[in-house]
Formats: C-alpha cells, structure tokens, sequence
C-alpha cells in the first residue's frame, strides 16, 4: 500500500514535469483528473503490477494527453524556475496564509479589546497570496507538493490502526459540527461587539454567515482555505477570549467571598494622635494632590442644610452631629479617641487616653 | 487495420456521445467507452479529449469530493456540446454511409 502510494506521487510529480511548460491553471485542471485517474488505477493493480505497466511512462502519458487535448508539443523550459525555486508563487502564497491565520488568531484572542480593524491587516495578506495561486486551480497541487506541506500531510496521516490515525479519523466526522460551532462562536463575537463598533459586528456577523458555506466548498476547492482556515483561527480566539471573560469573572467571586477590600469601609470621623500621645484637635488632612481629606457624613433626617456649614469639611475630629425629634445640633469635638472605635488608632507610645477623658458624647453612632 | 487511427477522428464524438444521458469523471467515461466497444481507447487520450472539448466550451465540470483518495471531477454536456454532438453524429453518418456504399462497390 504504502509502495504504491510513493508510486503514484512519484508518477505524478513526473506528469507534472512532462506538462510544466503550459500555462499553470491548466496544468491544475489536467492533474485534478489524473491525480484521481491513478489512484483508482492504482487500487485495480495487480501483486506485481505496476502504474507504469498500465498507462505507460509518465512522459507518455503526458505526450498522448498532450496529443488529444490540442496542446503545443512540449517545449524545453529554461530551468529557472526548477522545483528547488525558493520562492515560488505556490510557497509564498502557503506562507501568506498560514501567517494571515496566526495573525487573525493573534487578533481574534483580544479582539473585544483591541479594534477589530487589526483584522484588516490578515485580510490583505490573505487576498494578495490568494491572487497568486488563484489560477492554480482548486486542487492547489503545487501547495500540496511544497516538503513543508507534504509534513503537515504526513504528520496527519499516522499509520493505519493507531491510536492517533483513529483519533484523527473522528475529529474529521466531527467536521460538520465544528463548521456550525463556529459559525455559532463567530456570532457570538459579532454580538459582543454590537454595542460598540457596528463596522466590526458586520464585518464579523458576515465572516459568521459565509464561514457556514465555506467549509464544505473548502473540501472540494482548496481555494476556499484562504478563508476557512482564519474564520477557524478567529472563532478559536474569540473562545479563548470567552474562557478568560468566565474566569476572570469566576475568580473575582471567589476573591471577594475570601478577602474582604479595606477600602469599602467608611469612617465618619478621624482621630489624630502626635507622637507622645497626645491627642490633637483641628487637622486638617490633604492627599497628595492637595484635595481635601473627606470622611462621609450622615445628616439622615436633618432638615434643612448643612448643620456646621462653617467648619471645613476635611477638620478633625469633627463634631458629632447629633439628631433629635427632627432637628440636628453639633456636639463639641472630642479630644479623645473613642474607645468603643473598632480601629482604635494607633497607640504606639503613649497611654491609652481613652481612661483619662471619658469620651461622654462623641461615641461615633452606627 | 490498427483501430487507433480511425478513433482519432471520432473521440470528440464517442466522448460527447457516452456522456449524453449521464455526467461522469475521467476514468468513467474511459470504461463507458471500453464497455461499448472501443476496446483500445488510450487512457490519456480520454483525458486529453476531455480537456479540449472542455476548453472548447462544449462541458461543464464539478468537482465531488471523496473521503479516500482524491476529489473527482465529474464533466457533463452543455447546450454547445449537445449541439456539436448532433451535429457531428450527422456528419459520421453520411461519411460512414458514403465508406459504405465506397466498400459495397469493391466488394461486388
């Protein structure tokens, strides 16, 4: 089996040197048929038969093709543009397309962040390398012919009866789906990104739409790779995208069930103690842009304004504000800390003062 | 006399002819023409004959896709082709019918 295959390429590849002088599309629609031709042909053979014994050489058959098809008798082509050429139309247009595919990936993985015109850069470099190879046919044999090609082949090909060639065998029955689901996560990006770049919802929900048609054209015309292969790249970046929205949201949960943030807490008063202890009155307290330092105050049920209008709102300790049957006063600012404070400040040097100063009033409420 | 030459002649109008009622890929339209008789049709000259009446406007293609082995390119007649086909069938009869009458003359 495996000797027959390298027959067959080995006879194909000297076709394809018998018929290299005509234009290119035609000698891609010619292989098309033959390539199909020698491997029935093949499968007919006999034990000891060979592809030679039935159709003759390559050079032949090429000859005989030639013959009846009308075309020029072969002309000997100048040997510039042998198979080891480096870059070829066949390898730059394979390059493009696999480059276009990382960038889209790239691109796709932080496109709810990123303007989604990134993705205009791909899209030239897949028109221009499909311009290339578009009169090549929909076989693209030449790609298919090129060793960096033919080891992706390989590499998907194991032998038959492994584990891998078995693995390979079900992921291309799940196909089909794979087409609906991205057509499915490629909608679900051009929606996310409705609210806020509607060129972008269209450019997507319309690679949404068409990426539905491409995969089973991309099975007959490899041309139409150069667009399902990035429409897979994209709708795989958008399902990273959607994986780390879920768990960042997921871990932000669970941070803050386990850790509670200090600075949702509110004070509503300030108490300022100096180095011996000494508890002092009338600070006032900046950040480091100069803005006033303003605890929350609560004049629930005050009527009218502002009880101490007067007093800077960033003064401390501030004066209690006390509340009753409907009116409010203020109450003297303490000199001591509360003692009943849950973050009682720091006392670092000095005594407590809160048991030389009874604080009578300036218990802070709530 | 070696058939060979005569067919090269004719293969636009076996070709047409086998492909009349239905579509068929390369290989196909080899065997449909071995089974009616042109035992010693040339693989590649089917081939060939299949590129030229293609090019000369006269069938479409489509490709199938197969799940072993390569994609099958399936050819079938157009309108033109149709045309050319009764209108050659015409030209082969009266031809064949003069060769006759040609040959029934030695013979006697």
């Amino acid at each position: 089996m495996n000797t027959q295959a390298l027959g067959v390429e080995h006879y194909l590849a000297g076709m394809r040197a018998a018929l290299d002088d005509l234009p290119p599309h035609e000698v891609a629609e010619i292989m098309e048929d033959v390539e199909a031709h020698v491997a029935e042909l093949s499968t007919e053979l006999g034990e000891n038969e060979t592809i030679e014994q039935r159709l003759g050489s390559p050079e032949q058959y090429a000859q005989e093709l030639r013959q009846a098809a009308g075309y020029p008798p072969r002309t000997e082509r100048l040997p510039v543009t042998t198979k080891s050429g480096r870059l070829t139309r066949p390898r730059v247009a394979a390059w493009g397309l696999a480059i276009a595919t990382g960038i889209t990936l790239l691109v796709a993985a932080s496109t709810l962040r990123e303007p989604v015109f990134l993705l205009l850069l791909p899209a030239v470099i897949l028109v221009l390398s499909l311009v290339l190879v578009h009169d090549r046919g929909p076989a693209q044999a030449e790609i298919m012919d090129l060793p960096e090609t033919r080891r992706i082949q390989q590499w998907l090909t194991p032998e038959e009866g492994t584990p891998a060639e078995r693995a390979i065998t079900y992921l291309k029955s799940l196909q089909p789906a794979w087409w609906l689901a991205r057509a499915g996560l490629l909608g679900l990006g051009a929606v996310l990104l409705a609210g806020r770049d509607i060129p972008g919802f269209l450019f997507i929900a319309a690679i949404a739409v068409i990426s539905v048609f491409a995969g089973p054209r991309a099975k007959v015309d490899r041309r139409w790779l150069w667009f399902s292969l990035p429409a897979s790249a994209l709708a795989v970046g958008l399902l990273f995208q959607v994986v780390d929205v879920a768990a960042n949201n997921l871990a932000y949960n669970t941070s803050r069930q386990s850790y509670p943030v200090p600075s949702v807490e509110t004070y509503e008063n300030i108490y300022v103690q100096d180095e011996n202890g000494k508890w002092l009155t009338n600070v006032l307290l900046y950040d480091q842009d100069g803005n006033p330092i303003n605890a929350s105050r609560q004049y629930y049920g005050c009527r009218g304004s502002d009880p101490e209008p007067m007093i800077p709102a960033n003064r401390y300790p501030r004066p209690k504000i006390d509340y009753e049957n409907g009116t409010c006063y203020t109450v003297a600012p303490s000199v001591s800390a509360p003692s009943s404070t849950p973050d009682t400040p720091p006392s670092s040097s000095g005594s407590a003062p809160s048991s030389s100063v009874a604080p009578t009033s300036v218990s802070p409420s709530k | 006399m070696d058939t060979s030459q005569l067919l090269k002649g004719v293969l636009d109008l076996a070709v047409l002819a086998v492909l009349r009622k239905d579509d068929g890929y390369g290989y196909d339209v080899v065997r449909r023409l071995r089974a009616g008789g042109l035992n010693d049709v040339g693989d590649a000259s089917v081939y060939g004959t299949l590129r030229r009446l293609y090019n000369a406007g006269m069938l479409t293609s489509y490709v199938v896709p197969s799940e072993e082995g390569p994609h099958r390119k399936y050819y079938s007649i157009n309108e033109t082709g149709r045309a050319r086909l009764a209108e050659s069938r015409e030209t082969w009869r009266s031809f064949a019918s003069t060769l006759n009458g040609l040959l029934e003359e030695v013979a006697a």
